[in-house]
């Protein structure tokens, strides 16, 4: 308008300005609410708050979970017996929190097992819902890997599970699994522990509520031990600590809270959307105690880390109250040792991860504290556990000791060209028959379809990528990190591993051979909702 | 877009009021439109840091965008069909197309798609939100005032 006349229509300076202005405004206003929008670090899933009052850190005690003691000793195997079952528990100092249990404690017993020593575990079901028990890392067979509808049905409820067209127990998913076997109340397992010495550990498996048995507290360790790693230097006995972490959190009256759409874990699988992505809790337990302090000696300590969370990654440090952080020397990873000690300042933790670390305090102080805390994490959730140095180290810790640079030489060394298969999974949200899920190349878990079969012994070169959070497991076998984003693993990849974390939009390549039994396998997400709503798939070995 | 708009006369405003009126509803569809879609790459993000709410929020966008691409057509054929100046139907009509694939590629999860289409389809509403902004809409030989 203020143009002059007579010549070409030009925008004036002014209007070129504020159309300018107007995008870079745009532009600027999509990054300020992408800032206050996104999650930053990313952090996949949601968090769920308590209502109780909570306890300070680092005043309850850290428990270890017993052993336990076989019912009966044979040639060769040993029987143990486990019973599920509800009960309560302190958790949060002065209220009683319902659990549902292995044989009466959070977390389970733990089983101490030989390389190649047979272990039978005979379940008795006594929860009111089915079960199913997975040995998490076990070269198992078939029919004792938990197959997730292969249930143990309870007791004094006939068929309910029919009632809603679920075929085994497959709660509202309407898929009938023909080969599901079940039994009623009791279900022997068999874990011939032909492995590598590692912390394995067993939780629920069932189709659809794997999430929230876990949970509530279906969860235990399973330690496998060799010659190979008896022969090494490591801190033991009462230096060496398995440490399960995980999130929870509770009702005002101390209940465990936690968002199902069937608070009674029979019907409706899936929990509320905005948790859809994964329950985060906001009270870290450390072996089912709250954020607990452990009275050390100034030792070496071995610690068998678990993220046995449902969804909650860590980035652990160990940090003394003057603000030096303390070496986590890596020795051994899901599947055990590794070739050689990786140092790490801090370790990163995927659900279902195991990291077996040395960590020393020999130089610290009597009176001085360590803290392990979680770099993820925010207020609360950034501190795990604490340390207090109480004496001098004895025994044979006091005379030093120190980690060996070779630990074990019998790492698988699989090699590209040895593959026969190269095959790629896209880890991503996705449709499903009921509303939005998480499927694996585009499809939601069916019992009745074989996902991926191939032939025992053979090595394949598997390509798997992420759009949010997703730690990927593979049942019976473990597997090397080959490349990770394109580029070359992480020092945390090391060794041999049986869950590999992908982190939003992150690749990874990972060869495996696929070796030791027969039959139907599973992999699947660990982030624990996911794998409930979908990311679940079937490995076929012929 | 290389069309002969001549100077705008002293009588523009009296001469074609309607195409006036249209001409301002064609920019305003334009800038919803672009506000929309740019908020579509932030929750995209949104939800790649973990958050599923950002998908949900991500569907509504694109909801919101489909509706305001085809509102922009509609708006954009009118003043075209009445000014005779084919740029701002034929771009809507564009944008229309690349969207509703745009649409079915991301609920199937096609990224390798919906990706660099979503990235054009950015570049091309900013450069359309630019040309609205700076070019008279006007029809040919009837002035070019800025509506």
């Amino acid at each position: 308008m203020r143009r002059p006349t007579g010549v070409r229509a030009a925008p004036s300076r002014r209007r070129i300005l504020a159309v300018g202005g107007a995008l870079g405004l745009l532009a600027g206003g999509g990054l300020g609410l992408s800032g206050a929008l996104a999650n930053r670090p990313a952090l996949t899933g949601g968090m769920l708050r308590s209502a109780a009052p909570l306890p300070e850190p680092y005043t309850v005690p850290l428990p270890i979970p017993k052993v336990l003691t076989p019912a009966a000793t044979g040639k060769g195997a040993d029987r143990y017996e486990i019973t599920q079952r509800e009960t309560t528990a302190e958790i949060l100092p002065g209220t009683r929190t319902g659990l549902w249990t292995y044989n009466g404690t959070f977390p389970g017993p733990t089983i101490e097992s030989r390389r190649r020593r047979t272990v039978r575990v005979r379940h008795r079901n006594e929860l009111p819902v089915p079960t199913a028990v997975h040995l998490h890392g076990g070269r198992t067979p078939a029919d004792s890997d938990g197959y997730p509808t292969d249930l143990i049905l309870p007791d004094g409820r006939p068929d309910a599970e029919h009632h809603h067209g679920g075929g085994h127990g497959a709660g509202s998913h309407q898929m009938a699994d023909p080969r599901a076997v079940t039994s009623r109340v009791t279900r022997d397992y068999t874990f011939p522990n032909d492995q590598r010495a590692a912390m394995l550990w067993y939780h629920d498996h069932r189709m659809d509520f794997t999430a929230p048995a876990i949970w509530r507290g279906l969860a235990g360790l399973h330690i496998i031990r060799d010659d190979v790693e008896d022969a090494l230097d490591l801190p033991r006995g009462e230096y060496e600590l398995p440490l399960l972490i995980c999130d929870r959190s509770f009702d005002a009256n101390g209940s465990l809270r936690y968002p199902a759409l069937d608070p009674s874990l029979r019907e409706r699988p899936g929990v509320q959307g905005p948790y859809a992505a994964g329950v985060l809790g906001d009270v870290i337990l450390v072996n089912g105690a709250p954020w607990p302090v452990h009275e050390a000696d100034a030792a070496r300590y071995r610690l068998r880390l678990l993220n046995g969370s449902n969804a909650r990654h860590y980035d652990l440090e160990a940090v003394t109250d003057d603000g030096s952080r303390l070496d986590l020397v890596q020795i051994g990873s899901d599947q055990g040792l590794l070739a050689a000690p990786v140092t790490h300042t801090r370790v990163p933790m995927a659900p279902a991860e195991r990291y077996d670390v040395v960590v020393d305090f020999r130089g610290l102080k009597p009176g001085s504290r360590v803290r392990l805390r979680n770099r993820l994490g925010s207020g609360r959730t950034r501190e795990v556990m604490a340390f207090r140095i109480a004496r001098k180290a004895r025994g044979g810790e006091r005379n030093g000791g120190r980690v060996p640079d070779r630990l074990a030489d019998d790492l698988p060394g699989w090699h590209r060209s040895q593959a026969t298969a190269v095959r790629e999974f896209a880890f991503r949200a996705g449709h499903m028959q009921h509303g939005r899920g998480w499927l694996i190349g585009g499809r939601a878990f069916d019992p009745g379809r074989t996902d991926v079969s191939t032939r025992l012994g053979s090595v394949e070169v598997w390509r798997l990528v992420a759009d949010v959070h997703h730690p990927i497991h593979l049942h019976l076998v473990g597997f090397r990190v080959l490349s990770r984003g394109g580029g070359p693993p992480l020092p945390q990849d090391a060794g041999l591993k049986d869950t590999v974390s992908l982190r939003p939009g992150e690749s990874a390549e990972i060869i495996t051979r696929f070796d030791g039994y027969r039959g139907r396998y599973l992999f699947h997400c660990h982030n624990a909702e996911h794998e409930d709503m979908g990311m679940m798939a079937n490995l076929e070995i012929a | 877009m290389t069309s002969t708009d001549e100077a705008p006369s002293a009588t523009a405003g009296r001469e074609a009021p309607r195409s006036g009126v249209t001409g301002g509803m064609f920019r305003a569809a334009v800038t919803l439109h672009t506000v929309v879609v740019f908020g579509q790459p932030v929750f995209a993000g949104v939800y790649l840091s973990g958050d599923i709410g950002g998908l949900d929020l991500h569907v509504l966008g694109a909801n919101a965008a489909s509706f305001l691409g085809l509102a922009q057509a509609i708006v954009g054929v009118t003043y075209s069909v009445r000014q005779r100046v084919w740029w701002p139907a034929l771009t809507s009509l564009l944008l229309v197309a690349a969207e509703s694939v745009q649409y079915v590629v991301g609920m199937d999860g096609a990224l390798w798609l919906h990706l660099p289409l979503g990235v054009s389809l950015i570049a091309g509403l900013a450069v359309l939100f630019t040309v609205a902004w700076t070019r008279p809409l006007r029809g040919r030989g009837r002035g070019g005032s800025d509506a």
